[in-house]
């Protein structure tokens, strides 16, 4: 059992490194699906540890949401605009995997502590959900397209729920529920956001927003 | 005896080199439904070319003469220091895995001079891209060096496979999976196959390795070809033991060392047959991507040493 | 032979050989120069031999220096740094004789035995005010050195001012770090420093200071803008000097003040230095991965090398401040054995490119090759050379890469997370610049040396003089002498920690034939390796020399016959990949230039294709630092007004200031 948490744990890892290597946005949209049952695989493991059923409710609410239902308004986006590369991201493809090296090795740093109070299974892990939230930063901060900015964010997103998946066992529902519909809510407004800055600059890089300004 | 060990596993490794690549050629051609020239082809090959006479371009010096022989050397230093066959050897402790590495570094470099020496655009692009790929290819190899031996505490390879027979979990341990995935993609580009160099192109602007060696003829041939065929089975052969230490002797004795060759040349075939199937559904990648990749394997070489230190 | 003695001859030959060349001709100046440089260089390698041997010499000249006594104390430390300089200075300076005959500027021939006393003298120096005044005088005579050949380039000046700039600022951060320390400490004697009982803030503050100044000095990232420049433009014997002897003086100064002096320290005094090594050695070894100008090249090579010394002193200084002896031991030989090594081949490789240059004129790889028929024995010397700096078997850099190498990553068991997050990183930086290193290093023997001659100058090369090969030859042999036997320099290393009060633990690495570390399993064996190669190589030979003869053959050109030298790989082009590999750190510029023909704009008449890579570091920090120089110098020009009256006031305001400050304060 610790085995498969280390090894979903492993698969989220992976997969967010992927989405920096890959340029295509169609392959990464495929890898937040995998990440999406990734994600609830661990909420179905962690459910089956602590004997919770509430978790599997959650399991399947997060594969619906994020390995189907966001995954479809992406590909919306995807197959409405005539950007299917991430061309030309601010920091290249090698450098932005070399980066992702020194952001893991510091999430394993920093969470350090955390693990020291109470090492369990768990909490082990929990390094991974660190460093998939500072992956989707670095993703936000260093990709131009609209589409990778949702991305970003999702990945975020996923590595909150992941590290709160592995340190309280699961937040209560309710919040779980509050927490999906936002996101759900801001990749509908990133979405309508999209269509709109396409029709304006005829383009997603959202560096041309800078002409907003004054 | 166990000076027996370092000269059975020298002579085993240069007669099974080049049947290697003759069964990896083999694997590839079946598998793209052609009939195949067979396993002893290469050997054939390099008799015929060893009769041949050497010639060397118009304006190249003793730099063209002496690579082969170098690279050729560097590589049987290795066959001969490193436990292919058994762990106890007296040339123990004579070259570490950093030795072993910047021997194959020797080889490579003594390659891309000659190829510089030619004095063609074709022989100064091969080196150009071979530096480029070895220099970049240094830190996986090296993390993840470091990976392998934090466990042990010691570099030393036979000390490596002689702790992983003894605690045969370990291998399964997250920090030598990860090692073993990183160190395979740096011995693929290491040993010029798909998806970083093709063996078998014939068009010299996608060439990487050939392009170095274009200007080799005769018994120079020979040596290359047999030389990187030595290379890819010392690269196989390193990275089957350092991660599936399996059947490797530890004793001196005549049955140990029977296991030890039999293992070694099952393990090696196994793991050339599974990278020709697998040159098969793959194509080259762009020159420039190549560097992803391997950044790629320095960020599991990364991880391999953190999570032997931090999942401890 | 006693130390103080050796010191005597190396200031009396100096002095002499100095007197010596301003008296004579042109014909003999080299000679005279040459020959006492070797000479002062040799006394120096007699001083630090004795020292290593476990000698000790100390000496106080009162009232030389006025308020001041002149003290000398040489210690195993210092002995190492005096015998290193000096093995430099024996080969420069028979080098001298052949590379300046005939040419040789009377100042620049007559300072060059100076320049290398002054080097030997300072780690030899006991007391704050001689170390001073003996750093200065090196840094006058070598900026003097410097700006030898300023007639014949005027690259030289630039070099020469930023030289001065750099290496005075350096200067004013170690004096003001010295003096705070002498200040503090109630005395300037060496002994007085060490005896002090100072505030960690107050310690904090001098080993900043102190590291920024022999930082500077020693090339490192972002200090080291002098250094690719003044060490290409002096005379190839001064380059040799300073590229491999003179930046050891900065590592002299850290290992000095922070592990003797200031005793050790907190560990983020050693991580700033592993952090600024590492740092040093990448942007180092990829700015000299494309740098096309050979002499360029080597000093970018320089900065990466005193980089990789600078990561082995902070991390070992880092192991030690953790209370792991055995590690920082390993590490800080590692260090030291390196710095020897990098004294051997820099200066073969820096005397290599002076060969070449005085041949050819050239520094342009791209326009150079073809020298292995016309220059054979610089060939093979400058290939010895290459090897030992790739850090490839069997040459001496790769030793202590190795022993680097150990150190660093046996360091994990039982380490805390900055260690295990800066391990790790140091291992791949170090590892990235041997790759990149040995990039460097084919390019630069492959392009420079290889193939056909692209240049008019290049294929009317003649090999140098003997005096001039006999030099490098030496050189080679100091290096292969590093390269078989580092286990013997065991002893010597082992007492030149024990001179670091915090690192001392018995001896880091031991064996004969087989190079062995203590405490920790590790072993290699370079002869073994060495003569492994030697027998495989000639076991190749001998078995495929049987058949039909070597024929010579035209070379494939794609069905073309006739290929030009302008159709060969150049350094630029062969560098090109690595430019688009690492286009984020070092922006390379790309011009294209087409002309069209008169007639019609569709048919193309020449295509100028031009690409240059500037230092990055410099070109985003120093441009401000200049422009608010500039700009006070405006204002402070307008004090100027040509009235001797008010300068005279100038300075009685001045006085009175000082006076009213001392008389509150006391």
């Amino acid at each position: 059992m610790t085995q498969l948490l280390y090894l979903i744990c492993g698969g989220l890892l992976l997969s967010s490194v992927m989405v920096l290597w890959r340029r295509e946005l169609s392959a990464i949209v495929r890898l937040l699906v995998v990440q999406g049952v990734l994600l609830g695989a661990l909420a179905l493991v962690l459910a089956g540890r602590l004997d919770s059923v509430e978790l599997v409710v959650v399991a399947i609410g997060v594969v619906a949401l994020k390995a189907v239902l966001v995954p479809r308004i992406l590909r919306r986006v995807l197959r409405d605009g005539n950007e299917a590369r991430e061309t030309e991201p601010l920091v290249n493809v090698t450098a932005s995997i070399v980066a992702a090296a020194f952001l893991i090795l510091l999430a394993y740093a920093a969470s350090r502590p955390l693990v020291r109070l109470s090492p369990s299974a768990e909490t082990q892990a929990v390094p991974v959900g660190l460093a998939m939230v500072l992956l989707g930063f670095f993703v936000l901060v260093t990709r131009r397209r609209a589409l990778s900015q949702i991305v970003g964010f999702l990945l975020l997103d996923n590595g909150i729920a992941a590290t709160a998946f592995l340190i309280t066992g699961g937040v209560p529902g309710i919040v779980e529920l509050a927490v999906s519909l936002d996101v759900l809510l801001v990749v509908l407004v990133l979405q309508v956001l999209t269509a709109r800055l396409r029709t304006t600059f005829g383009g997603t890089d959202i560096d041309e927003l800078r002409e907003l300004h004054d | 005896m166990s000076t027996l060990g370092v000269v059975v596993q020298v002579v085993l490794l240069i007669v099974v080199a080049p049947y290697l690549v003759g069964v990896m050629r083999q694997v590839r051609a079946r598998l793209e439904g052609r009939a195949g020239a067979g396993a002893g082809q290469p050997w054939r090959d390099l008799r015929k070319l060893f009769r041949k006479e050497p010639m060397s371009p118009a304006g190249s010096s003793w730099v063209f003469v002496a690579a082969p022989a170098v690279l050729v050397a560097s590589t049987l230093v290795i066959a001969a220091v490193s436990p292919f066959v058994a762990t106890v050897s007296p040339l123990d402790g004579v070259a570490d895995l950093f030795a072993v590495v910047a021997l194959l570094l020797l080889g490579t470099v003594a390659l891309a001079l000659a190829g510089l020496d030619t004095g063609t655009a074709f022989g100064g692009m091969g080196a150009s891209r071979e530096m480029t790929v070895a220099a970049l290819a240094e830190p996986t190899i090296l993390l993840a060096g470091f990976a392998l031996s934090a466990r042990v505490g010691s570099t030393n390879l036979s000390a490596i496979v002689e702790r992983g027979q003894q605690s045969p979990g370990a291998v399964l341990s997250p920090a030598t999976l990860l090692a073993a995935v990183a160190l395979a993609v740096v011995v693929v580009a290491e040993a010029g196959r798909l998806p970083v160099d093709n063996p078998s192109t014939h068009l010299e602007l996608t060439m990487i390795h050939e392009a170095m060696v274009l200007e080799y003829a005769g018994r120079d041939l020979a040596l290359v070809e047999f030389a990187s065929a030595l290379r890819l089975t010392v690269l196989l052969g390193l990275w089957a033991n350092l991660f599936l230490p399996w059947g490797v002797a530890t004793t001196a004795s005549a049955p140990a060392l029977l296991l030890g060759v039999v293992a070694f040349v099952a393990k090696v075939a196994v793991l050339g047959a599974v990278l020709a199937a697998g040159e098969v559904f793959m194509a080259k990648l762009r020159l420039f991507r190549v560097p992803e990749l391997l950044a790629g394997s320095f960020l599991f070489g990364v991880l391999a040493v953190s999570s032997s230190f931090f999942l401890a | 032979m006693s130390i103080g003695w050796a010191l005597v001859g190396v200031l009396v030959i100096a002095g002499l050989g100095a007197l010596g060349a301003v008296a004579t001709g042109s014909r003999g100046r080299a000679l005279v120069a040459g020959v006492s440089t070797a000479g002062v260089g040799v006394f120096g390698v007699l001083a630090g031999v004795s020292a290593l041997g476990g000698e000790a010499f100390s000496k106080t000249i009162p009232q030389l220096l006025p308020l001041s006594e002149v003290t000398v104390t040489v210690d195993a430390l210092s002995g190492l740094f005096c015998a290193l300089i000096g093995g430099v200075a024996v080969i420069a300076g028979l080098y001298n004789i052949g590379y300046s005959d005939g040419h040789g500027s009377r100042t620049g021939q007559s300072l060059l035995p100076l320049f290398v006393a002054a080097m030997i003298l300072v780690p030899a120096a006991g007391n704050v005010t001689t170390f001073l005044v003996l750093w200065e005088v090196m840094a006058l005579v070598s900026l003097m050195l410097v700006l030898a050949e300023h007639r014949l380039r005027p690259s030289v000046r630039d070099a020469g001012v930023w030289y001065a700039a750099m290496t005075h600022a350096g200067l004013v951060a170690i004096l003001l770090g010295l003096v705070l320390f002498a200040s503090k400490a109630g005395g300037e004697s060496f002994t007085a420093l060490r005896d002090a009982d100072l505030s960690t803030t107050t310690r904090s503050v001098i080993f900043v200071l102190v590291f920024v100044g022999f930082g500077s000095k020693a090339g490192m990232v972002p200090l080291h803008v002098w250094l690719p420049r003044a060490h290409p433009e002096a005379p190839s014997p001064v380059s040799a000097l300073m590229s491999a002897a003179m930046v050891k003086l900065g590592l002299y100064g850290v290992l000095r003040v922070g592990l003797d002096l200031l005793g050790g320290g907190p560990r983020w005094w050693w991580l700033l230095v592993l952090v600024a090594g590492g740092v040093s050695a990448l942007f180092g070894v990829l700015q000299a991965s494309v740098a096309v100008d050979l002499k360029r090249l080597l000093g970018y090579s320089t900065t990466e090398n005193m980089g990789l010394i600078l990561l082995g002193v902070g991390a070992g200084g880092m192991f030690a401040a953790d209370g792991n002896r055995t590690l920082g031991s390993l590490l800080i030989a590692a260090g030291l054995l390196h710095a020897l090594n990098h004294a051997g081949f820099k200066t073969l490789l820096f005397l290599g490119a002076g060969s070449v240059l005085r041949a050819t004129g050239l520094r342009d790889l791209d326009r150079l090759g073809g020298l292995v028929s016309r220059m054979p024995a610089t060939t093979a010397l400058f290939g010895v050379g290459a090897l030992a700096a790739a850090a490839l078997p069997p040459g001496n850099g790769f030793v202590s890469e190795w022993l680097l190498l150990q150190g660093l990553i046996h360091g994990l068991p039982g380490a805390d997370a900055v260690v295990a997050v800066a391990m790790p990183l140091a291992v791949g930086v170090v590892a990235l610049t041997a790759g990149l290193g040995v990039a460097t290093f084919v390019k630069a023997f492959g392009t420079g040396f290889l193939a056909r001659p692209r240049s008019e100058e290049a294929a009317g090369a003649k090999e140098s003089p003997r005096t001039m090969r006999f030099a490098m030859l030496v050189a080679a042999a100091v290096c292969a002498g590093l390269a078989i036997s580092p286990a013997s320099l065991g002893p010597a290393l082992t007492r030149v920690l024990e001179a670091l009060p915090t690192v001392r633990d018995g001896s880091p690495l031991e064996g004969g034939v087989t190079l062995r570390l203590t405490g920790i399993a590790g072993s290699i064996s370079p002869v073994l390796i060495l003569a492994g190669l030697f027998v495989a190589g000639l076991l190749v030979v001998v078995l495929v020399r049987r058949g039909l003869p070597r024929r010579e053959s035209l070379v494939w050109g794609c069905g073309g016959t006739r290929l030009d030298p302008r159709m060969e790989y150049t350094a630029t082009s062969f560098a090109e990949p690595l430019t688009r590999v690492f286009d984020d750190v070092l922006r390379p510029e790309h011009d294209v230039d087409v002309t069209h023909h008169a007639e019609s704009q569709y048919l193309i008449e020449s295509v100028r294709y031009r690409q240059r890579v500037d230092d990055r570091v410099e070109a985003a920090l120093y441009p401000p630092v200049l422009a608010a120089g500039n700009k006070l110098g405006a204002v402070l020009s307008r004090l100027q007004n040509g009235s001797v009256h008010r300068y005279l006031a100038l300075g009685l305001g001045g006085l009175i200031v000082v006076l009213v400050v001392v008389g509150l304060t006391a």
